[in-house]
């Protein structure tokens, strides 16, 4: 765990360490180019008696130009020229328009980027919980459709169409055909949603929705860009891999059940999708006095390969965030959402400002870095108990 | 129907290029030329670079990984150096070192190094492939560490194989096809959101910056062209409005079928990838 800390830390050091040498290159950079541009024009601008704005006040540079200078005509019509531009641009640049005209990282760009960033970190803390229990939910529910032997909803179709010869096909027939066909649209519909950009789902529901709440962020965040399906479907793996070792068939020789069916005594219970690791402690079990069926429930295998499957997705969580931030991103400067991180981010390298970009991507970069430090410490802290180096699970 | 649950990955793929192929021949009868011919050079700009993203992340996963495996052998410094820079780069977020990659690409179109077609795509495809190889790296130290455990590996030692050839050819070529094919396909879907992602992003966002330089038109940039984004909004609007529902494959037709596309290329990878899988007991 030491070393992993150590590469943390030297990650987290040498990324800032770059990104400082980066600031003050562009930092020089920049003044150097300011410097060349206005080495010209300085002293003009800097004449308080002149005002520039004024026509009169103009045309008399012009003739002062002309009468100090007379050699140098084309050079007095560039200067005046290049301080027509400059004076112009303060009036016209979008940088100017948008607020975004002071350069460099300052203290008001830091004071302005603060509060954003605090708004990023909390929203991809509640995108992160939300979309880890969802992902183990959906690939539970998957796993006990899968233990029960269901396949996809056209197969199921095409077998209860193949057994009903067309003389027994009545009025529960066809109800019963209908409702997989809208279940397999239904399907066909989560599926759309789940691998959808986020972009798409947002532009197709803007006219109905609030696409800017926080609240459609976190679910646009949870649902689309495939975070949740792919994830979903990692952990599905995991489950897999785990019943089909051999410890399972020596858990279900000792007796441990290994019904897959919905509600039974000795099956699984529908909320151990939503609360996968509670339900199957045997303290649950004596705690539920009122119902006999859950006081009768025997210890369940599915409980054992679910931990030890949720143990291995754990350093998965760590590519599970840098994925979500991904998402995150694309959904803040697709959308175009103002005030917020990833907006604003596209904001500076539009104008060019590459220091704030590069000190937003930092910023980014250590949520990352924070997240993989807090993953690591709790697969160490996991990895402990399974190893019986600490208290037994 | 048990043949095709049996073999998932080829009942997808099937899936996958008949569903193209009906989009294209619907495409044909209704969507106007000047934006079919718009479709087509994008599909295929987009298809060009998702496929480089996929070769050039073999080659990079491929070569790191089994670079990786010597290094660890014979000069632990390196490795632990290179380690540590992959887990930099593993660090930054896909979108934000592709992000990077296209400020140096505006930066280099501006500066006129880079002119053509091919070569901005061929960027785009590295910049992406180093952000995505690190998931094949890892399968490849994977199944090098998983072969190296058994005896076959001390055994054709013995007999005086090389031990590269042993990674590439017997661990890598003869016993890892299946996982590399399945890995390829997921990084094909991976490459498609992302570069679909990436080039809506910088048409929508850093529009006033690229019109200096034109980007091949990929899907991700003709969705975020009016028409096409005014196409998915009309989506909304279908939910409450039958008859907009009726009119949205005739009139929104070019919003509406990169939308498709997108989204079932997704979905048929992510059942390829299963399919292999499942096929393979992976």
């Amino acid at each position: 765990m030491r070393a992993r800390f150590v590469e943390h830390s030297l990650s987290i050091v040498l990324v800032t360490l770059v990104f400082l040498v980066f600031v003050l290159m562009l930092r020089e950079e920049q003044s150097a180019q300011r410097d060349e541009r206005t080495k010209a024009l300085a002293p003009y601008l800097a004449l308080e008696f002149l005002n520039l704005g004024n026509p009169l006040h103009k045309a008399l540079l012009k003739e002062t130009l002309y009468i100090f200078h007379p050699d140098t005509r084309a050079r007095n019509d560039s200067l005046l020229r290049a301080i027509e531009a400059f004076r112009e641009e303060q009036f016209t640049s979008q940088a100017y328009k948008a607020g975004l005209h002071e350069q460099g990282l300052t203290i008001q760009t830091l004071e302005r980027l603060g509060p954003m960033y605090l708004k990023f970190i909390l929203i991809y803390l509640v995108v992160i919980v939300v979309s880890y229990r969802a992902a183990q939910s959906l690939a539970i529910f998957r796993f006990v459709k899968r233990k029960q032997n269901k396949g996809s909803y056209l197969i199921e179709l095409y077998e209860s169409m193949k057994n009903a010869s067309l003389r027994k096909r009545g009025i529960s027939f066809y109800g019963a055909t209908g409702f997989i066909i809208a279940k397999s649209i239904a399907k066909g519909f989560a599926y759309a949603v789940l691998f959808a950009p986020a972009y798409v789902i947002a532009y197709s529901i803007r006219t109905r929705f609030d696409t800017d709440s926080y609240l459609f962020m976190v679910v646009l965040g949870v649902v689309s860009n495939g975070l949740l399906i792919n994830y979903a479907n990692k952990f599905f793996t995991f489950l897999t891999t785990e019943s089909r070792k051999g410890y399972v068939d020596t858990a279900i020789v000792k007796g441990l059940s290994a019904s897959y069916a919905w509600g039974t005594p000795d099956g699984v219970p529908r909320l151990a999708v939503i609360r996968p690791g509670s339900l199957f402690d045997k303290s649950s079990a004596t705690v539920s006095d009122e119902d006999p069926a859950e006081r009768r429930r025997p210890a369940h295998v599915f409980r054992h390969i679910y931990l030890n499957a949720r143990h291995q997705y754990i350093p998965a969580l760590k590519e599970h965030a840098s994925f979500l931030i991904t998402g995150l991103v694309i959904i803040e400067m697709a959308l175009n959402i103002q005030g917020h991180l990833g907006y604003e981010l596209m904001q500076r390298i539009l104008y060019r400002q590459y220091d704030v970009a590069a000190a937003v991507i930092l910023g980014i970069f250590l949520v990352v870095k924070a997240t993989e430090i807090v993953v690591d410490m709790w697969f160490h802290r996991e990895s402990r108990k399974y190893e019986n180096r600490a208290k037994r699970v | 129907m048990n043949t095709f649950s049996r073999h998932k990955d080829t009942f997808w793929s099937v899936i996958w290029i008949a569903g193209l192929g009906a989009l294209a021949v619907w495409d044909i009868a209704f969507l106007n030329r000047p934006a079919l011919e718009l479709l087509q050079t994008a599909f295929l700009n987009t298809m060009v670079g998702s496929l480089l993203v996929v070769v050039l992340s073999l080659v990079f996963g491929w070569v790191t990984g089994v670079a990786l495996y010597f290094l660890d052998e014979r000069h632990r410094l390196l490795y632990l150096s290179f380690t540590f820079l992959l887990n930099v780069i593993r660090s930054i977020p896909q979108i934000v070192g592709i992000l990077i990659g296209y400020v140096a690409l505006t930066i280099l179109i501006r500066e006129e190094i880079i002119r053509s077609d091919l070569m901005q795509l061929l960027w785009v495809a590295s910049t992406i492939g180093l952000f995505v190889f690190l998931e094949i790296a890892d399968l490849v130290r994977e199944r090098i560490a998983h072969y190296r455990k058994l005896d076959f590996v001390d055994a054709m030692l013995c007999c005086g194989i090389s031990e590269g050839r042993i990674v590439n050819r017997e661990i890598l070529w003869k016993n890892s096809r299946a996982h590399l094919l399945q890995k390829m396909v997921t990084t094909f879907g991976a490459a498609i959101f992302l570069q679909c992602s990436i080039d809506f992003i910088v048409s929508v966002g850093l529009s006033t910056d690229v019109s200096l330089s034109n980007f091949p038109v990929t899907l991700g940039s003709l969705l975020a062209k009016l028409d096409s984004k005014q196409d998915i909004l009309a989506i909304g609007t279908a939910f409450s409005n039958f008859h907009q529902m009726l009119s949205l494959p005739f009139q929104h037709l070019q919003g509406i079928s990169i939308a498709f596309i997108i989204i079932f290329t997704l979905l048929c990878m992510y059942q390829i990838s299963n399919g292999i899988v499942k096929r393979h007991k992976l």
